[in-house]
This record gives structure tokens, C-alpha cells and sequence, in this order.
């Protein structure tokens, strides 16, 4: 791997190459150049993921005429699609290294931080949503039981914006979750359910479930599961398979301006 | 410069630190392009946070690029603001410190210390509360 990398800079396939280096033992995404070749021998690949296709995304935008190379889990690669596919980066500029993520037992290893299994406490198992539950395992519960499940997780929310800043397709220059008049400012824990289904509705065809969110989250949210369902239903709806579709989602279309009159939410007396 | 060499002099690189908002000691990973502070992340496999952060974490990059940062000390003279040097700040701060242990006795002064430097800073600031001006009125902002 480090012989292609190697021969990829050399020969200028790449101007640059975003993998890890090991830095003391931890594994710290680092980019790779042809004029600091030897660094090369402090790289490393370890179970640990970062999203390098932000890093990528940040260096385009300084460097667009650069071509970068990249060290690609399955993941990396799917988010790498759905940023072409909304015109954050040219696949053409765009070279991937693919790394062996997903375990079998026909592989002699794999890398990824989804292969130690998440444990959840009994507390969580009872009234709140395991993180390793499938989504039909949840429409299972009395609707009661489900939202007063959900409402358990999203409560503990501590708003640090976690799971919007790690994502890697959350490339929006202004952002959804800090506008006051769509999710209240100010307030922990935030407004339970909007602040998270607001997420949830704009992972809609965008999710490329890489569960880095979940990953980053300290409450210890199941928002891999909740993506996968929003998912799931423009898949069922559209036919539209996130991350190895080529074209744009079904919900990225804003159509003309809405004449509809505005109803409340609810009905009054 | 040329295109070229703008794209030769190309770097992105993350480096390992500690986020120095307070006591906890979350391990960071700055995101740096072309020697210019882009972004952060949290450090995956630190013991310490094992990935997470709060949200004043996840900014750190923010306030260094601030441009309402502060990147020289200030002096008040006639109830205003002026920019000084680190010298001019320092002798003065000497000066007025001496003056009121002077006239009001060591017991007039009290250090406080913060969770968001370092063990030994704190200790070179008791150091200085107990040993340079004479009082042992030192405390941690962790109880106020």
C-alpha cells in the first residue's frame, strides 16, 4: 500500500494523500505529499475512522485545481459519492485507495471501529433504544412505548453538535440546527423531538451510514438507527439507494414557490 | 505564485492537542491546511474522551481565527483602552501590585487560578500568591 501510495505521488497521479500517520501510537489523519516523502514511514492504518473526505472537501476548496488521494473504507466511499453528487467535489479530482474495513472470515484482518461490539446497560435496555436494535425490531413496540423511548435518548442530548460536525456530508454553509425560528436557541436539553428529527429529515438521501455521528455522540444517542429509517423510507418511497446512487435525491428538489395557506399544527378546541 | 507551486506547497495535516477549556483534559486533532487552523476534530483514541466532545471543544478553532481576538495586552489610562507590550503590561501590573501590597497589606491581594492551565503554572501561581506577595489567599476557579 505504501509502494502505491508511494508511486502515486511520485508520478503526480496525486498532489496529495490523505491517510494516517501514527503519532505515539494513536493513528492521526495526516496528508501526504511528494516533497515529504519520508514521512511515509511513520504511516499507519489502525481501527480508529475520521472522516477524510472533509479534510479533502477543506483542501478543494483552497486547492481546486489539486487532485487528492485518499485512504477509502467502504464508508469513506459512499460519502465520497455523495459528495459528488452534490457538487462538493469532482470525481474526477478525487483518487481512492480502498482499505480493508468489513470483517469475514475469509480476510486475515479488517479496520474498523464497528468491529468491537457497542454495549448498552440494562437502564438503556429498558427504557430507552439500544443502538444495536434493528428498526423493525422498534415498530414492534406499542407507539407509546416507542416515542417515550425516543423521547429518553433525545433528552439526554447535550447540543454540542457533535453529529452535524463530524458528518461527512454535512457541507452546508449555513445550517438548519442553528436557526432559531426552526429549532429553539438556548435551551438544553433542546426541543425534544424537533432538533433531532430536523437532523434526521435533512439525512434523508444523504445519510451514508458511516455511524461516525454515533460514534462522536457523549449521550450515547442511537442515531445511526434513526438515519437508517429515514433511509429506508426514501429508498421505499423514490428507489433511491443513498451513497451509490449518481443522481441528485428525490428531496433535493425545491420545486416552485408553495401557494398552499398555512394550517396549524393542531386543532383548536 | 503559480499554480503549481501553490498546489507543491499544499499541506493538511491533524495535530494532537488538548482542548484547554477546562480541567477534563479531552484529547483534540487540529485540522491544519496550509499552515492556516481549518478545523476540529475529537481525538478517537484518547482515553480521556474517547471520541466526544462538547460543543465548546468542537470550536476551539474559532476563537484563535477570531478576529475579535485580543493579540496584545491593553492598558487602561483615562478610563480607555490602549494597545501595549507584553513589557509595558507587565511593569505596570508590577508596579500597581506593589503599591497595593504596600498600602494594604499582602492579605489586600487574592490569585485566582483556572482548571484550563497547567498543573505547573498553578503551582508557579501559588508559588507567587504565597512566596511573592505574602498571602494565602489562593483559589481554583473549580470552586467558585
Amino acid at each position: 500500500m505504501i509502494q502505491q501510495i508511494k508511486s502515486w505521488l511520485e508520478d503526480a497521479t496525486v498532489d496529495i494523500f490523505i491517510g494516517y500517520r501514527d503519532v505515539d501510537g494513536h493513528a492521526v489523519p495526516h496528508g501526504y505529499t511528494a516533497d515529504r516523502l519520508e514521512e511515509l514511514g511513520n504511516w499507519t492504518v489502525g481501527t480508529h475512522r475520521y472522516p477524510l473526505e472533509t479534510f479533502a472537501l477543506h483542501l478543494a476548496r483552497i486547492h481546486p485545481e489539486a487532485t487528492i488521494g485518499l485512504l477509502g473504507r467502504d464508508c469513506n466511499q459512499r460519502a465520497l459519492n455523495v459528495l459528488s453528487v452534490w457538487n462538493q467535489l469532482h470525481a474526477d479530482r478525487i483518487r481512492v485507495l480502498s482499505l480493508s474495513c468489513c470483517p469475514s472470515a475469509l480476510k486475515t484482518r479488517a479496520d474498523c471501529s464497528y468491529l468491537v461490539p457497542r454495549k448498552s446497560g440494562s437502564f438503556k435496555h429498558q427504557v430507552g433504544v439500544d443502538a444495536e436494535m434493528e428498526a423493525a425490531e422498534l415498530e414492534a413496540l406499542p407507539s407509546g412505548e416507542r416515542w417515550a423511548r425516543w423521547a429518553y435518548e433525545f433528552q439526554k442530548c447535550i447540543k454540542c453538535y457533535g453529529c452535524r460536525d463530524i458528518c461527512p456530508v454535512c457541507f452546508c454553509a449555513e445550517c438548519s440546527l442553528e436557526s432559531d425560528e426552526l429549532v429553539g436557541t438556548g435551551k438544553l436539553p433542546p426541543e425534544v423531538p424537533i432538533f433531532h428529527l430536523v437532523r434526521a429529515t435533512h439525512m434523508a438521501g444523504r445519510c451514508v451510514d458511516c455511524g461516525l455521528c454515533e460514534e462522536a455522540c457523549p449521550a450515547d444517542i442511537p442515531l445511526r438507527l434513526l438515519y437508517r429509517k429515514v433511509n429506508a423510507i426514501v429508498e421505499d418511497l423514490f428507489g433511491y439507494q443513498t451513497g451509490s446512487d449518481t443522481a441528485q435525491p428525490p428531496l433535493s428538489v425545491l420545486g416552485d414557490r408553495v401557494e398552499l395557506e398555512p394550517l396549524p399544527m393542531e386543532k383548536t378546541g | 505564485m503559480t499554480e503549481t507551486q501553490g498546489v507543491n506547497a499544499m499541506e493538511c495535516k491533524l495535530v494532537p492537542s488538548i482542548c484547554s477549556y477546562c480541567g477534563t483534559g479531552c484529547g483534540v486533532l487540529f485540522e491544519v491546511i496550509d499552515g492556516k487552523l481549518q478545523g476540529t476534530m475529537p481525538m478517537k483514541s484518547h482515553p480521556v474522551n474517547e471520541g466526544k466532545l462538547c460543543i465548546k471543544g468542537w470550536h476551539l478553532h474559532e476563537h484563535i481565527n477570531s478576529f475579535m481576538r485580543l493579540k496584545s495586552p491593553l492598558i487602561k489610562n483615562n478610563g480607555r483602552f490602549e494597545k501595549a507590550t507584553w513589557d509595558e503590561a507587565i511593569q505596570t501590573t508590577a508596579q500597581r501590585l506593589s503599591s497595593v501590597v504596600e498600602r494594604h497589606g499582602p492579605d489586600s491581594v487574592g490569585v485566582l487560578v483556572s482548571a484550563k492551565i497547567t498543573n505547573e503554572e498553578n503551582y508557579l501561581a501559588q508559588k507567587f500568591a504565597r512566596a511573592c506577595i505574602g498571602t494565602n489567599n489562593v483559589d481554583h476557579c473549580a470552586r467558585l
